[in-house]
C-alpha cells in the first residue's frame, strides 16, 4: 500500500517537471520533432507567399495560347504544365495557401468546440456530461472519412471547400472533447480547484482561468496530430469530388484531375507534384506531433486517428 | 475467464450506440437540401407528379413519423429502394453483393499491415535508438503522411503501366465470370476450382492490397513500438534476464505477450481508418465495394444508398470495437473493473 503512494508521488513530479520548462528544450533536441517544424515553417512561408504574389483567377484561366498544353517540367514550367496549359508550379505553391487556411479552420473550429464540451462536461457531470458524452460517443461510432462524406450534403453547394471544412469540423470535435474532458477531470481533482473555489471564484473563471491552462497540453498535441489529418482529408474529399470546384489550385483537385486525365496519357507531373506537396506538409505536421508528444510525456500514447 | 455478465454488460451497451447512429444518420438525410422527390422524378417532371411522389414516400408526414417509421424500417433491414444507382433494386440486396468486396479488401489490407507492422515495431523497440529505429519510425511516420490516392495511382503508373505486370483496375480479368457463393473472390474462385482465376483475382488485388496495407503497417508499428518500449522496462522482463533467460526468449515470451494487449485495441479503433482507406483504395482501383457505392450514392443524391451504406459502415465499425473489447478482457481481466 505505501509503495504504491511513493510510486504515485514520484511519478507525478516526473510528469510535472516535464510539463514545466524542459518541454521545449526536449522538443528542440528531437531532431525529427524540429525536422518537421522546419517543413511547415516553410510550407506556411510559401503559402503568404503564393497567396499575395498570384491572382486567383489567373491562376484558375485556361492558358491555351499562352502555354503549352501538358508541357513536361522544364527550366521554365518547374512542375510542367497542365491539360488547360496552365503552369503546375505556382498553382501547386497556392494549394499551399488553401491547405494552411482550411487546415487552421478546421482545427480551429473542433478544437475550439471540443475545448468547451469537454471542460464543461467534466465540470458540471451527471446528466450534462452524459449528454454531452454519449452524443460524441455516437459521432465516435462512424469511421471518421465516411461520417464527413455524409456531413458534406448537408452544406449547400455554393460553399465549396467550407463544406469539407464543416464537415470535419464536427468529426473531430468529439476526439478533442474526449480528451479535454479526461485531463480536466484530472485538474478537478486537484487541491487548487478546491481552494480557487472556496476563494470564491465564478464557474466561467474556474473554468477558463484555472482548468483550461492545465489542459494546454493535451490539446496542442491533438492539434497538432489532428492538423496534418485535416489537411489529408480536406484533400480526400476534394479527391472524391465534395468540396473544392474545378480549377480551383487545391491540391486534392490537382491531384484528381492529374489522375484522371493527365496520369495514363503519360502527364505524370499534373498530379505527382501537388501530391508530393501534400505529402511532405502532412508529414511535417505528424513529425512535430509525434515530438510533442514523446516532449511531453512519453507514456501518453494516442494514436493519429 | 472472462464474465458473462461483462459481455452482456457490452452487448447491452450496443442498443443505445446504433440507436444513436440511426438518429444521426436520419438528420443527416433530412438536413440535406436536395429533394428526394425531385431527384426520383427527375428535374423536368411536373409539380403534381413530385407532389404525388412525396406523398408515396410519405414525405409529407410530421418529421416524428418518419423517424419513427425510419427506426423501424431500420430495425428490420428496409432501407427502401435506390433511386440512382442500381434504380428499383432493394438497398439492403445491393449491400449484401456489395459488402463483401469491402470486407475482403479490408482484411486482406489489415492482414497485411499486421504481418509487416509488428516486426517491424518489435524490430524498432528492441534497437530503441539506434539508426534502424530511427530508419523505421521515419518510414512509419511517411508511411501515415502518403495520402492513398497519391501512392495508389502512382503505383498503378508504375507496375500496370512501365512495367505492365499488373493489372491497373478491377478485382479479375475481365475473361472469368465467377458466381458469387460467398461475395469473397479469392474464396469464390477456389470453390469453383478455378486456379487461373484465383491468380487473375490475386494479381488484381495486390496493388490495393498494398497501398491500404501500407497505411496500417505504419500505424500498427508505431504502436507496437511504443507498447514495446514500455513493456521492456518493467521490472518482470528484468527478472527473467536476470535469472539468465537469453534476450531473445524474453523478448518473445515476456514481452510481446503483454505488449500485444494495446495494439488489439489499436486495432479496433484503427478499423475505422481501415473502412475510410477502403473507401479510397475503391475509389482509386475501381473496385464495385460498398466505398465507390457511397460515393456513387452521395453524388448522385441517392437517399437511401447513402443512408444504408453509412448505417452499415457505423454499425460495423461498432460490431469490430465490441469484438475488440471483448478480446482484451480475455486477454486482460483486469478491464473489467
Amino acid at each position: 500500500m505505501s509503495t504504491e503512494t511513493q510510486t504515485g508521488t514520484v511519478d507525478r513530479s516526473i510528469v510535472e517537471r516535464l510539463r514545466a520548462s524542459p518541454f521545449l528544450s526536449q522538443l528542440v533536441s528531437n531532431r525529427l520533432a524540429v525536422t518537421g517544424l522546419v517543413i511547415i515553417a516553410v510550407v506556411v512561408v510559401v503559402a503568404i507567399y503564393a497567396r499575395f504574389t498570384y491572382d486567383l483567377s489567373n491562376l484558375m484561366a485556361t492558358q491555351f495560347g499562352t502555354n503549352p498544353s501538358e508541357a513536361a517540367p522544364s527550366i521554365e514550367y518547374p512542375f510542367g504544365t497542365d491539360g488547360q496549359a496552365r503552369d503546375i508550379f505556382p498553382r501547386v505553391l497556392y494549394g499551399a495557401w488553401y491547405a494552411v487556411l482550411y487546415g487552421t479552420v478546421t482545427v480551429a473550429a473542433s478544437t475550439f468546440l471540443g475545448v468547451g464540451l469537454g471542460i464543461v462536461a467534466a465540470y458540471y457531470g451527471d446528466l450534462t456530461d452524459n449528454v454531452i458524452m454519449r452524443t460524441m460517443d455516437v459521432l465516435l461510432s462512424f469511421p471518421s472519412l465516411l461520417l464527413a462524406l455524409a456531413l458534406v450534403t448537408i452544406f449547400p453547394e455554393e460553399l465549396g471547400l467550407w463544406r469539407a471544412v464543416g464537415a470535419l469540423t464536427l468529426v473531430y470535435t468529439p476526439r478533442f472533447a474526449r480528451v479535454v474532458r479526461g485531463a480536466a477531470l484530472k485538474v478537478l481533482e486537484d487541491e487548487y480547484t478546491d481552494a480557487t473555489k472556496a476563494l470564491g471564484a465564478t464557474d466561467p473563471r474556474l473554468l477558463i482561468r484555472h482548468i483550461l491552462p492545465n489542459c494546454l497540453a493535451p490539446i496542442t498535441v491533438q492539434s497538432t496530430l489532428n492538423y496534418g489529418l485535416a489537411i489529408i482529408d480536406i484533400a480526400a474529399l476534394s479527391f472524391l469530388g465534395f468540396g473544392a470546384s474545378p480549377g480551383e489550385p487545391t491540391w486534392g483537385m490537382m491531384l484528381s484531375n492529374g489522375v484522371e486525365f493527365g496520369l495514363f496519357s503519360g502527364a505524370w507531373w499534373w498530379s505527382f507534384f501537388p501530391g508530393l506537396l501534400l505529402a511532405l506538409t502532412v508529414l511535417g505536421f505528424n513529425l512535430l506531433g509525434d515530438g510533442m508528444r514523446d516532449a511531453l510525456d512519453p507514456r501518453m500514447r494516442e494514436t493519429v486517428d | 475467464m472472462v464474465s458473462n455478465r461483462f459481455v452482456l454488460k457490452r452487448l447491452l451497451l450496443l442498443f443505445p450506440v446504433l440507436f444513436g447512429v440511426a438518429t444521426v444518420v436520419f438528420a443527416i438525410l433530412h438536413l440535406s437540401p436536395g429533394d428526394p422527390a425531385v431527384v426520383i422524378a427527375g428535374d423536368r417532371a411536373s409539380q403534381e407528379f413530385v407532389e404525388q411522389i412525396r406523398s408515396d414516400l410519405g414525405l409529407d408526414d410530421p418529421l416524428w413519423q418518419q423517424y419513427v417509421r425510419f427506426l423501424g424500417d431500420v430495425a428490420t433491414f428496409d432501407f427502401g429502394q435506390s433511386y440512382q444507382v442500381n434504380r428499383g433494386t432493394q438497398v439492403s440486396q445491393i449491400l449484401v453483393d456489395r459488402l463483401p468486396i469491402t470486407i475482403e479488401l479490408a482484411l486482406l489490407g489489415q492482414f497485411a499491415g499486421l504481418l509487416f507492422g509488428l516486426p517491424l515495431g518489435i524490430l524498432s523497440a528492441v534497437k530503441q535508438d539506434t539508426w534502424t529505429d530511427h530508419l523505421t519510425r521515419v518510414g512509419a511516420l511517411s508511411g501515415i503522411s502518403v495520402p492513398i490516392y497519391w501512392s495508389g495511382p502512382l503505383l498503378i503508373l508504375l507496375f500496370a503501366q512501365f512495367l505492365g505486370i499488373l493489372p491497373t483496375s478491377g478485382r479479375i480479368g475481365s475473361e472469368y465470370f465467377i458466381e458469387p457463393a460467398t461475395g469473397l473472390i479469392l474464396v469464390d474462385t477456389l470453390l469453383a476450382g478455378n486456379v487461373p482465376a484465383f491468380q487473375s483475382a490475386v494479381v488484381h488485388l495486390l496493388l490495393p492490397v498494398v497501398v491500404l496495407g501500407i497505411y496500417q503497417m505504419a500505424l500498427l508499428s508505431r504502436m507496437m513500438r511504443s507498447s514495446m518500449v514500455e513493456v521492456i522496462r518493467q521490472d518482470y522482463i528484468r527478472t527473467a534476464r536476470a535469472k539468465g533467460q537469453g534476450s531473445k526468449i524474453t523478448v518473445m515470451k515476456h514481452g510481446l505477450r503483454n505488449a500485444f494487449i494495446p495494439v488489439i485495441t489499436v486495432i479496433g479503433i484503427q478499423f475505422g481508418s481501415l473502412l475510410g482507406g477502403a473507401v479510397l483504395t475503391e475509389t482509386v482501383f475501381e473496385i464495385n465495394g460498398i466505398g465507390t457505392l457511397l460515393v456513387d450514392a452521395i453524388s448522385r443524391s441517392d437517399y437511401p444508398v447513402v443512408q444504408g451504406t453509412v448505417l452499415v459502415f457505423a454499425v460495423l465499425y461498432t460490431l469490430v470495437n465490441l469484438a475488440v473489447d471483448i478480446t482484451y478482457s480475455v486477454l486482460d481481466p483486469r478491464i473489467e473493473q
